[in-house]
């Protein structure tokens, strides 16, 4: 099975989705079985295409792009063709590999702890869909069809958060991500066309190819990029859309795993990389790009600080990363964010499944009704040490490497690289407080803390296996650790927009951003283990800054303003037209001056002979006259 | 036949004519009893045979047209006042009255 | 003046006169008076205009027949012995509605050049020529009108019948 088969792996999703949802409540577990076997057979699947791609790669030397293979959906002659096709490129094969192991882990983990649940063979049919579309979206070759499958997964995502369906929050929560999201969506639609419209197709490779060649204008190229990057925006929660990942978590956990922490959110990233040669074309597009991801990166960690939910605050450090991401991207370091996508889904996965475990053994999500959880569930402990300890930065670990290779592409730009470092110890404070908070300690929640155990092995299995991709997974960077794997020039060479990029391994970066590291976690150590009433302090007096952590920066406020204030009341008066006078006057009107014309009307039927006498001589006299004066 | 000077133009005939109309017709709107009605429009009738004779005596003396028209006429205004007064009596017996002011039933 | 000039005023005015009264008088047998006098007027205008036999006609049947008969009705269709009070609701437009025909008939009268005219020259007609026409060319017509008045008189005999206990 080579490159151009890839399209067979989204197909078995997509077979198990459409089982499931015909015949889910016959068949014996609801049919999870099938969807595990479905997920696991396209991630066998991926090896082959790699393979490929890895030989392709060995024939052509750097110069291999990818590969293609498309079939005809839809003409209207000498105006329009929809194809349907994939393209394998050295992206692709990174988003493959991650979506279909984090999917086969979080579908066994869920087999766990959805246990039980009531609509449980809708959730895997769904889980199933998601496999799928993610699938489709990283394997498409032209816009259309990575537009269809951006909403699909996006629909997926809506059904996914509201799985509660009892719960009004979860209602919200789904709306809110769905109609948030939806504003850069349609930013990428409008951004599409605009591209279309200039190049005549919607083949990715042939619109950069024809804008590399200059065939669109200007003006389109910018608004275009500029479109295309909100919708990257919206579906990868950066400020200002950001507002709906923190609420997503009313979702189940394996749902926030998959999902908002390791394949959906970063299609914003993908859809950035892919298309990062449009954004080279426009002058200052990196730039947003840079200046977005950094802000947005700034303000979650600041957020994460001061959230006591757990599952909250792995959904900010998550817009952390992704702004990390977005920044390595604006830099021009295409492989630096990839790479960090590729460890990041691991340990954020993981970290969000710890959660869950933490969750499903002590019913609590809050951080001030947890605590001294590690002699009860030591497993999903280290795990998740593991992978704070990852996300914060320690060396060795898959996080570490990662962002030294952002760090090492931005040391060309003096502010940018001070700003991020400053971000380093941010983050490993607030991920390490989290793991304190709910680990060390003494138990907050006695009840809790008596019910907590460790969770059955259908969800520690998938924490030890991301745990240990944690540990390794960083080592990829090194050229020959890419060799043995197949890559002759290292991984690095996969992922290249011209030339190969070079992943160095800078001493002097690593020894720097480790010293921040090692400095948050202690920090964090201190304030929360050692001296525990210097939080309490700080929260007093820095009280103004910790009221606009808390309250999210009223983000959600002012846009619930605006809400209410701008788009309620317009759609008021709109209603208010449509009632009174599309309704009243223009439809009910006729009908009314009708009605009343004929009681008008009506009296003249008086039932009186002489008054329908006088009726034929007055016509009679009046036609005479008409005659008479005519003739005359 | 012979001439008769009359020196009475034929346009003094169909005023008297007219006349007679306009008056059976003010008669039709307004008498209340329906025999009157009635009367009213025996008038007009009658008006309507001057007009046909004046006509044939001055126009077409040779066809008398006109006076042929004038017994059908009469003809038939004596076939309709003995249906018309038939129906009239039935009212009366049926409401007791012959004021056709009182007989409006298929009003609104 | 001519005496046939004054002998139509005359008539004229009976007729006109008579007209004026069955329309306009209180009393319904004084109405059906004037009525009489009306068309024996009318009768004396044929007689002016030289067809004899339909002065006969219409005195015998106008005058006598039908007038008889709406003495007749008035008698049956009288409610108490007060004679007919009202004028309709209507009669000022009636009025106007009258006027204003007249005025059309009289004007389009004035105004058309009638074909035939002279001097006012009427020719006398002989009263075998009118039966013979009568029956030759207008049989049918006439045939016609005799079952027109037997269907009348049918007719009237079933709606003016009484029903057995009625």
């Amino acid at each position: 099975m080579g490159m151009t088969d890839a399209w067979v792996i989204p197909l078995l999703p997509a077979a198990a989705f459409v089982v499931l949802l015909l015949f889910g409540p016959y068949l014996p577990r609801r049919g999870d079985w099938l969807a595990i076997i479905a997920i696991a057979a396209a991630f066998v699947l991926v090896f082959p295409v790699i393979a490929d791609f890895t030989d392709a790669l060995a024939e052509h030397g750097a110069e291999f792009a990818g590969a293609s293979n498309s079939v005809e959906w839809m003409t209207v002659p000498d105006n329009l063709e929809l194809r349907l096709g994939v393209h394998v490129d050295a992206i692709t094969i990174v988003m493959l590999v991650v979506v279909t192991f984090v999917s086969l882990m979080v579908q066994v983990y869920s087999l766990g702890y959805m246990r039980g649940d009531a609509r449980y063979g809708w959730f895997y049919a769904v889980l199933s869909l998601f496999a799928a579309s993610m699938l489709a979206l990283v394997l498409a070759d032209n816009f259309l069809l990575l537009y269809f499958t951006w909403e699909l997964v996006g629909l997926c995502s809506y059904l996914l958060i509201g799985h509660y369906s009892h719960l009004r929050s979860a209602a919200e929560a789904a709306k809110k991500a769905f109609i948030t999201t939806r504003l850069g969506d349609v930013g990428l639609l409008i951004g599409i066309i605009l591209l279309w419209n200039d190049t005549g197709t919607f083949n990715i490779q042939e619109v950069i190819a024809a804008a590399e060649a200059g065939a669109v204008r200007t003006e389109v190229l910018t608004a275009s990029v500029v479109l295309i990057f909100l919708g990257a925006m919206g579906k990868s929660a950066q400020f200002p859309f950001h507002v709906w990942l923190p609420d997503a978590m009313e979702g189940p956990t394996p749902v926030s795993a998959l999902i908002h922490a390791a394949t959906m959110v970063v299609a914003g990233v993908y859809l950035v990389a892919r298309t990062l040669p449009l954004f080279e074309l426009v002058a200052g597009g990196p730039e947003l790009v840079l200046a977005i991801g950094l802000f947005t990166t700034f303000l979650s960690a600041t957020m994460g600080l001061v959230m006591t939910d757990i599952k909250r605050v792995i959904a900010y450090s998550t817009i952390n990363s992704l702004g990390l991401m977005f920044v390595a991207l604006g830099i021009g370091a295409p492989a630096a964010a990839m790479l960090y996508l590729f460890t990041h889904a691991f340990f954020k996965a993981m970290l969000f499944l710890c959660a869950g475990s933490v969750i499903h053994a002590t019913e609590r999500q809050d951080v001030s009704q947890l605590g001294g959880l590690w002699s009860k569930m030591p497993v999903t402990g280290a795990t998740f040490a593991i992978g704070a300890l990852s996300m914060a930065g320690l060396p060795f670990l898959a996080g570490f490497f990662a962002k030294d290779e952002i760090l090492a592409a931005l040391t060309q730009n003096r502010a940018v690289f001070a700003l991020t470092l400053l971000t380093l110890p941010l983050t490993a404070m607030y991920i390490v407080r989290v793991f304190i908070l709910t680990f060390l300690g003494e138990p907050k929640d006695a009840e809790a803390h008596a019910h907590a155990h460790e969770s059955p092995p259908s969800m520690t299995v998938p924490l030890v296996l991301l745990g240990v991709l944690t540990l390794v997974s960083g080592f990829v960077v090194f050229d020959q650790v890419g060799r043995a794997l197949g890559f002759p020039g290292g991984i690095g060479e996969v992922i290249f927009l011209h030339e190969p990029e070079v992943l160095d391994f800078d001493v002097w970066v690593a020894l720097g951003s480790s010293l921040l590291v090692a400095l948050g976690i202690a920090g964090a150590w201190y304030a929360w283990l050692v001296r525990k009433e210097i939080p309490v302090i700080a929260a007093h007096v820095l009280r103004p800054a910790h009221n606009l952590l808390v309250n999210k920066y009223y983000l959600d406020d002012f846009y619930q303003a605006i809400i209410d204030g701008v788009v309620l009341r317009t759609a008021g008066i709109l209603a208010w037209f449509d009632r009174s006078v599309v309704n009243d006057t223009g439809v009910n009107g006729p009908a009314e001056t009708a009605g009343l014309m004929a009681y008008l009307l009506k009296f003249q039927q008086t039932g009186k002979l002489p008054n329908y006498a006088l009726a034929i001589v007055v016509g009679v006299v009046a036609l005479a006259l008409v005659a008479f004066s005519i003739k005359a | 036949m012979e001439a008769v000077t009359q020196q009475i133009p034929l346009e003094h005939f169909l005023v008297l004519s007219a006349l007679l109309f306009s008056i059976g017709v003010y008669g039709v709107l307004t008498r209340r009893n329906a025999v009157l009605i009635l009367m009213s429009v025996e008038l007009m009738l009658n008006a309507a045979s001057i007009n046909m004779v004046a006509f044939a005596a001055y126009t077409a003396p040779q066809a008398f047209t006109g006076i042929i028209f004038a017994v059908f006429i009469i003809t038939v205004a004596a076939a309709e006042v003995g249906l018309a007064l038939a129906i009239i009596l039935r009212i009366f017996r049926n409401r007791g009255t012959a004021n056709v002011d009182e007989v409006d039933e298929l009003k609104w | 003046m001519t005496v046939a000039q004054v002998v139509f005023y005359f008539i004229a005015a009976l007729a006109v006169g008579g007209a004026l009264g069955v329309v306009l008088m209180r009393s319904t047998v004084y109405a059906a008076l004037f009525l009489i006098l009306a068309l024996l007027a009318v009768a004396g205008v044929y007689i002016l205009l030289a067809s004899e036999f339909l002065a006969l006609v219409q005195v015998l049947i106008y005058g006598g027949a039908v007038t008889v008969l709406l003495l007749f009705a008035l008698m049956l269709t009288r409610t108490g012995d007060l004679p007919e009070t009202m004028v309709g609701a209507q009669w000022p437009l009636a009025a106007v509605a009258s006027a204003f025909l007249a005025g059309l008939l009289i004007a389009t009268n004035a105004t058309t050049d009638w074909p035939g005219d002279a001097a006012g020259e009427i020719t006398a007609v002989p009263f075998e020529l009118v039966g013979e026409t009568l029956f030759r060319q207008w049989a049918v017509p006439f045939e016609i009108a005799s079952l027109v008045l037997l269907v009348a008189l049918v007719g009237a005999i079933i709606l003016a019948r009484q029903e057995e206990g009625e």
